[in-house]
């Protein structure tokens, strides 16, 4: 197996609320190996996206890192403060969900993008407007020389999310970070960004962890995935394997939640009840109230994400019953 | 329920008619046209989906159903009676509008309680000691807890306020239900649940409900029929299986190629429409569709195609090879 170009290794976030601190990223650890990509699902409150900023250091105020470590191509990356973000500068960028907010409305978005070679790279102003037309070219913007000359709210929602993975990728990173990059489109220009991440993933051999909250959009782009519950990784493993035979019931739950166009027949069935609030978890395995599954262990103790060999394939639940699912998805 | 008219379903009779409804704003960047002759039908206890991109003119349609939007031209008629510009308390009542956040629909300061029961008493829907009872009521029929009557709606998440939100809107007793977008703002595992609950209501009032979404899967599993717009206009309208299965128009089968999907589905990397919609101030000339469309001759950029039945289909085609089936480049 080739080394990992991304490495997390126990990573916990805590977030500061007029109630106290709790943690609202628990102990995650995944590899994405060079050239790949992961996808890391959830819903609202799991913890992915904080995962994703503590990984850029791009934490909010009121959010630390408690432990944890971050490894890129073997060596590890500072936590947080001034020295993180330049330990970053030129490895690591991010895309963010919001493509207008995104951006400055007050300046040309050729110039948003050539500060980037300017500052990091070191490139000449000539030399950086040069490469601002060869990466808005690369993201598959027509005319690139005259659409650097307009502002943000010249371009179209797609043109302005295809000019922050330009600016994303001026700074040539090895590792890009998706934050929910298609949430804001529409379906079909949806389709077009996505296409055009796999593309340049494939094209520049980029790392790609792709955050997102919808199973539908992850499989298209997504080697891996990852699945967080109240923080933590309940699931990991090669998204097709994932998708066609969850491990652990949170999962499977998502998948019989959703509204599926090839699936019309047969009512979505909502997963029972509701997420747990961050700061009053559920004792022992957080989706034990939730959970169909749940049996008296299940109330006690917390199961970690333990790896399973399923037909030669790596994967991870965490879920005392996986097998038991194995068998109930066999039986259907 | 006590309060709702028993439903009386006649399948063939129209409950609303829209017929050739136009909309035109005006914009700095002149004159906006985001609904052009727009008419269509709404059966009694039907389910009518209506989908396309931001911009294409769908909540602006809903708005003028609701009375909240004054059309330029075009008649709206509830029961073959047509409605006036200035609507009649009745007439406001008859149809009710469930918007899309329920974050910023709901007002913050009042409780669920006296939200509803000053709703009743506005309208005289029910005496004064029945307003309690006529409360839980509602509560019940959206699947809340009577005790949620006494909360704020900061306490409730956001599957819960769009119940509150659905509850306000069936307090008047509509005939007509609009839902815009009801579920975007959810979170996947609690869009189900909310679905369940519009195809539970209208099985048990026999409302007539218009489904805007762009949730091709939420539509396909909630609507009897639905119509596509692009660009202010209707482009196919017809039987949501045929819609599903035998579109017509290049665009709604673009639409429908575009969605991410759960279940390998053929190749990944399928043909993609080009480019964004126009801006609806420069429409273009005949077809509207035809700068981004795979099947477009010569004649599509000067003759606008009429809204017509196509040959061997259920499905009404705004497209001059409406007759042909799927265009090969867009098959999902």
């Amino acid at each position: 197996m080739t080394a990992p170009a991304l490495s997390v290794e126990a990573l916990s976030v805590s977030v500061e609320r007029p109630s106290g601190r709790f943690l609202a990223v628990d102990e995650v650890s995944f590899e994405v190996a060079p050239g790949t990509a992961l996808g890391l699902v959830g819903e609202s409150g799991s913890g992915k996206s904080l995962t994703l900023r503590a990984l850029m250091s791009l934490l909010p105020p009121a959010a630390r890192i408690e432990t944890g470590a971050v490894e890129l191509n073997g060596k590890q990356l500072p936590g947080s403060g001034r020295a993180a973000r330049r330990a970053r500068r030129g490895r690591m960028a991010m895309v963010f969900q919001d493509p207008l907010s995104a951006l400055d409305p007050v300046y040309p978005v050729g110039a948003q993008i050539a500060e980037v070679p300017r500052r990091i790279l070191g490139l000449s102003r000539r030399r950086s407007w040069e490469r601002t037309i060869e990466l808005l070219r690369l993201v598959g913007i027509p005319d690139p020389a005259r659409r650097a000359r307009a502002y943000p709210h010249q371009l179209s929602g797609g043109m302005r999310q295809r000019v922050v993975i330009a600016i994303a990728l001026a700074s040539e990173p090895t590792v890009l970070l998706c934050d929910e990059p298609t949430t804001a489109l529409d379906v079909t220009v949806q389709a077009q960004v996505l296409d055009l991440i796999d593309s340049l993933r494939a094209r520049l051999h980029l790392t790609v962890v792709f955050v997102s909250h919808d199973l539908a959009v992850v499989r298209q782009v997504c080697d891996d995935l990852a699945v967080m519950y109240t923080g933590r990784l309940v699931e990991t493993g090669p998204t097709t394997r994932v998708l066609e035979q969850p491990r652990h019931p949170y999962t499977l739950g998502l998948l019989d939640a959703l509204v599926d166009l090839d699936r019309p027949v047969g009512a979505p069935r909502p997963i029972p009840g509701a997420l747990p609030d961050l700061e009053r978890l559920p004792g022992g395995c957080t989706f034990h109230p939730r959970c169909s599954f749940a049996t008296a262990e299940c109330e006690a103790d917390r199961p970690d994400l333990e790896e399973i060999l399923d037909d030669g394939v790596v994967r991870a639940s965490a879920c005392f019953h996986h097998d038991r699912l194995a068998t109930a998805r066999a039986a259907q | 329920m006590s309060g709702q008219p028993a439903p009386q379903v006649d399948a063939n009779a129209n409950l609303l008619e829209v017929e050739d409804l136009s909309v035109t704003f005006h914009s700095h960047g002149g004159p906006l046209k985001a609904v052009d002759s727009v008419s269509l039908s709404l059966h009694a206890g039907e389910t009518l989906g209506l989908v396309g991109e931001s911009g294409c003119g769908k909540t602006t349609v809903a708005k003028c159903v609701a009375g909240l939007q004054r059309p330029d031209t075009g008649r709206i008629s509830l029961d073959g009676i047509e409605l006036a510009q200035r609507r009649t308390r009745s007439e406001y009542r008859s149809v009710q509008i469930v918007f899309q956040d329920p974050y910023s629909s709901l007002n913050p300061r009042l409780t669920v309680r006296r939200a509803l029961t000053e709703l009743l008493a506005v309208h005289r829907l029910v005496p004064r000691g029945r307003a309690e009872a006529r409360c839980r009521e509602l509560m019940s029929l959206v699947g809340l807890p009577a005790g949620a009557l006494d909360g704020y709606p900061s306490a409730f998440s956001g599957g819960q306020r769009q119940r509150i939100a659905i509850a306000r809107a069936l307090a008047v007793e509509p005939r007509v239900l609009i839902a815009d977008e009801p579920t975007s703002s959810l979170d996947v595992s609690v869009q189900a649940t909310i679905l369940s609950l519009f195809a539970d209501l209208q099985a048990r009032l026999g409302i007539s409900v218009l489904l805007i979404s762009h949730n091709l899967a939420a539509v396909r599993h909630l609507c009897d029929r639905v119509a596509v717009m692009y660009l202010g206009r209707i482009v196919e309208i017809g039987p949501t299986e045929a819609i599903f299965t035998d579109a017509r128009h290049p665009y709604t089968q673009a639409l429908l190629a575009a969605a991410p999907r759960i279940a390998p589905h053929g190749p990944l990397t399928r043909s993609r429409l080009r480019g964004e919609p126009p801006s609806p101030t420069a429409i273009p000339s005949g077809c509207p569709f035809h700068p981004r469309c795979p099947r477009a001759e010569a004649i599509c950029a000067v003759e606008l195609p009429e809204l017509a039945r196509a040959r061997g289909s259920a499905l009404d085609a705004a497209c001059h090879f409406r007759d042909e089936r799927r265009h090969p480049e867009l098959v999902a």
